[in-house]
């Protein structure tokens, strides 16, 4: 690339008639002429990935890697998602599978670009960082001699009856105008000796905050990376459903899914409990044409911690999580639990719970399994559908019509064989494995589905027992997750702002002004130069001339008045 | 560990602990007292045990591994009954008629408490020696204080070892 420009501006070189010294011509011969060794590769390799081009280029990189992790469903957070995916596109789940886009976060790739940011961002934080402290330390530099040639200048020539201050008194004042606009000084003295007049003059530099502002900004995006790459490994979220009336317990083996950071530990859950106590949803009920819409929800809940003396009640809502000990409790879903009772033959209870159903649609159509291990002539499975408020279809399908318990009805298809608990393997309690089952009740079997109402039992079929309908609760869907990063993110992200805004409205400018006295006039001199984009540069001198001006006339006339008062 | 949200089984956490974990007698925590109700309906607690080893073991019947390693726990009852040993469960998800069905398939002789709603007893020994999976196995020396963990399908004669080395202490 720069060898092709550079032989194509040779060639315009020769019509145009570029000096040989030109620096296009230079760039030519050196790529031509010496090869650069390995260490001039390194060198120049190093240089490339600590220029602040490649750090935004890579920021820019990092942005857009980031996007496969919300277009492809992601092991770490939708681990569903992806298992669906393999499913129903195979082939392809293959080759994006190779391509670790279902790992976006962790792939080689995204951990590449993201060590090379983090390298180029401290390599260029050192080098300046040494060279910034050094010129914190140093003064301004000598006033350029020809200060005509600055590119801000402005000239002052008073004769000596209107301005008869001496040049180091002039600036003297000129430093005082100065300091006050927070400038650093450094004050020179006959430092123009080319004709033998008298002369003095201050080089004034400000915005020293705009670098420091700068480096602030690339130390707290090393911050925030530092942050999110080991502190992220302390993380853990997790999710349990809890029946109203029963408790979750802070515990490993309490969730129903778990996804800990790298460096978690068991040790690391804090021992307390949750007890949900009630479950509440709030409808519109007053508005037709919204009538069914959720308005809240709302999960009173008891926490107790180990240590503590007594429980204590607080209310968990959407967007309202609770915090305790250093996790926090957000409500993520929720839904019905029917309360179910099996019965043996001879009427004894063998199974009691309040399963969770989980809903199918937003009418919450919910689907359950029921698991009874144990107590009857063989072990019985039951997928159930759970209609809050059942209507049924032209074509005799049911389906709930509203969320709220109008017309709730169970029905249950019912299975009988192995579990296959047995093989202790665990199983999902969500579930239910029907390989090594047979269908009893149901679509396509001698015996209808069991349909019940809450209050209501039925007979299971082939004289197993009996099933009973209690009662209708809720059920509510918890994450909690503890992240310690948040404290730190926060700090970092305001402090990447404050030295972005430093960076950016900081300016950084450097005034000289030079007295000079010859036995005719008083000539005053004032330049400026901006280090980088400063648009005010004009208007700063200009206005500080002024200022310079109108303190030297008084001074003038003080000097004046001395001097009639002393003759 | 990557398991399904909601499809997750209980207790999806055994690779990452080590199964087994023995505490020497100076460096065990301060006895955990605990007490509920049993599935029987009448209630108990660790003070009616007290001076005596307890194996505390943590299960529900809808778990494949706790229904593998129920004959073991129920053969080492058996055979610890003349050491005075208490064996004792804790049913972290079921109510009554299912615990107790279980138990009655098992031929379970030893109590359970019902900890699904309450949670009191899991709360209790919630901390650096947890009941990190379902099932899970702790021995309790004569003091109260948890002496060892197994975490998963326990293995009988690594709990009999265990049982034995907390009888032998005085």
């Amino acid at each position: 690339m720069m060898l092709r420009t550079g032989r194509v501006d040779e060639e315009a070189g020769e019509t145009s008639g570029r000096p040989d010294d030109h620096f296009d011509r230079g760039a030519t011969s050196t790529v031509v002429s010496s090869p650069l060794g390995v260490l001039g590769w390194a060198r120049w390799s190093w240089r490339q990935l600590t220029s602040m081009r490649t750090a935004l280029l890579l920021l820019l990189l990092l942005a857009l890697a980031a996007v496969p992790g919300s277009l492809f469903p992601q092991r770490s957070s939708d681990p569903n998602g992806v298992i669906q995916y393999f499913k129903s596109n195979p082939s392809g789940a293959k080759t994006i599978d190779a391509l670790q886009l279902f790992n976006v976060y962790t792939s080689v790739w995204f951990s590449a670009i993201y060590l090379l940011l983090f390298i180029s961002l401290i390599g260029c934080v050192i080098p300046r960082t040494r060279h910034h402290w050094i010129a914190l330390r140093q003064s301004p530099p000598r006033t350029p001699r020809n200060m005509a040639r600055l590119p801000v200048y402005e000239r002052r020539i008073f004769t000596l009856a209107e301005n008869a201050v001496e040049p180091i008194t002039a600036i003297r004042a000129a430093e005082g105008v100065l300091r006050a606009q927070r400038y650093r000084t450094r004050l020179y003295e006959n430092d123009n000796p080319v004709d033998e007049v008298d002369t003095a003059s201050v080089s004034a530099e400000r915005g020293y905050l705009r670098e420091t502002g700068n480096l602030v900004f690339h130390l707290a995006l090393i911050g925030i990376l530092l942050t999110v790459a080991i502190g992220g490994g302390f993380t853990y979220t997790g999710q349990r459903v809890v029946v109203e009336g029963q408790t979750f317990v802070n515990t490993r083996s309490a969730y129903d899914s778990f996804t800990p950071g790298r460096f978690f530990s068991d040790s690391q859950l804090e021992p307390y409990s949750l007890t949900l106590n009630a479950f509440s949803v709030t409808y519109v009920e007053n508005n037709p044409s919204t009538l069914g819409f959720i308005t809240d929800y709302t999960a009173s809940v008891s926490t107790q911690e180990q240590n503590a003396p007594q429980a204590v009640r607080s209310r968990i809502q959407v967007n309202e999580p609770l915090t305790i000990d250093s996790t926090e409790v957000y409500l993520l879903g929720n839904g019905y639990a029917p309360e179910i009772v099996v019965k043996n033959p001879a009427g004894d209870v063998v199974f009691t719970d309040t399963v969770p159903f989980l809903p199918q649609d937003a009418n919450l159509t919910s689907l359950g399994v029921i698991k009874v291990p144990d107590g009857l002539a063989e072990q019985v499975g039951m997928i159930g559908f759970f209609y809050p408020t059942k209507a049924a279809s032209t074509n005799g399908a049911f389906a709930s019509i509203y969320p709220d318990l109008q017309n709730p009805v169970l029905t249950l298809n019912v299975y009988t064989g192995d579990l296959g608990l047995s093989t202790g393997n665990p199983k999902s309690v969500y579930a239910l494995d029907t390989s090594m089952m047979t269908q009893i009740a149901g679509r396509g079997t001698a015996n209808s589905a069991i349909e019940i109402r809450p209050g209501e039992s039925a007979q299971l079929p082939d004289g197993l027992g009996s099933v009973e309908f209690l009662d209708t609760k809720r059920f509510a869907s918890f994450d909690i997750s503890h992240d310690p990063t948040k404290g730190f993110m926060l700090f970092f992200a305001i402090t990447v702002i404050a030295g972005l805004g430093a960076a950016f409205f900081v300016p950084r400018r450097r005034i000289w002004v030079r007295a000079s006295k010859n036995p005719q006039c008083l000539t005053v001199e004032y330049g400026g130069l901006s280090r980088g984009d400063d648009p005010a540069l004009e208007a700063a001198i200009g206005s500080f001339t002024i200022q310079h001006e109108n303190s030297l006339h008084q001074q003038s006339r003080s000097l004046q008045k001395k001097g009639t008062a002393a003759s | 560990m990557e398991t399904p949200s909601l499809a997750g089984s209980a207790g999806s956490g055994y690779s990452s602990v080590s199964p087994v974990t023995e505490i020497r007698a100076a460096e065990r925590g301060e006895p955990i007292p605990f007490s509920g109700t049993f599935d029987t309906g009448t209630s108990g607690s660790s003070e009616d045990w007290l001076g005596g080893v307890v194996v505390v073991n943590f299960w529900y019947a809808g778990c494949g591994p706790c229904r593998d390693e129920a004959p073991d726990l129920e053969a080492l009852n058996i055979k610890y009954q003349p050491d005075g040993v208490q064996f004792v469960g804790v049913n972290v998800r079921d109510q009554a008629g299912t615990a107790r069905s279980f138990a009655d398939k098992f031929g379970i002789t030893y109590p359970s408490f019902l900890d699904a709603d309450g949670g009191e007893i899991q709360l209790a020994f919630a901390g650096e020696i947890a009941p990190d999976a379902v099932p899970t196995t702790l021995v309790v020396d004569r003091q109260g204080r948890v002496a060892a963990r197994i975490v998963g399908r326990l293995d009988r004669s690594i709990l009999n070892t265990l049982i034995s080395d907390a009888v032998a202490e005085q």
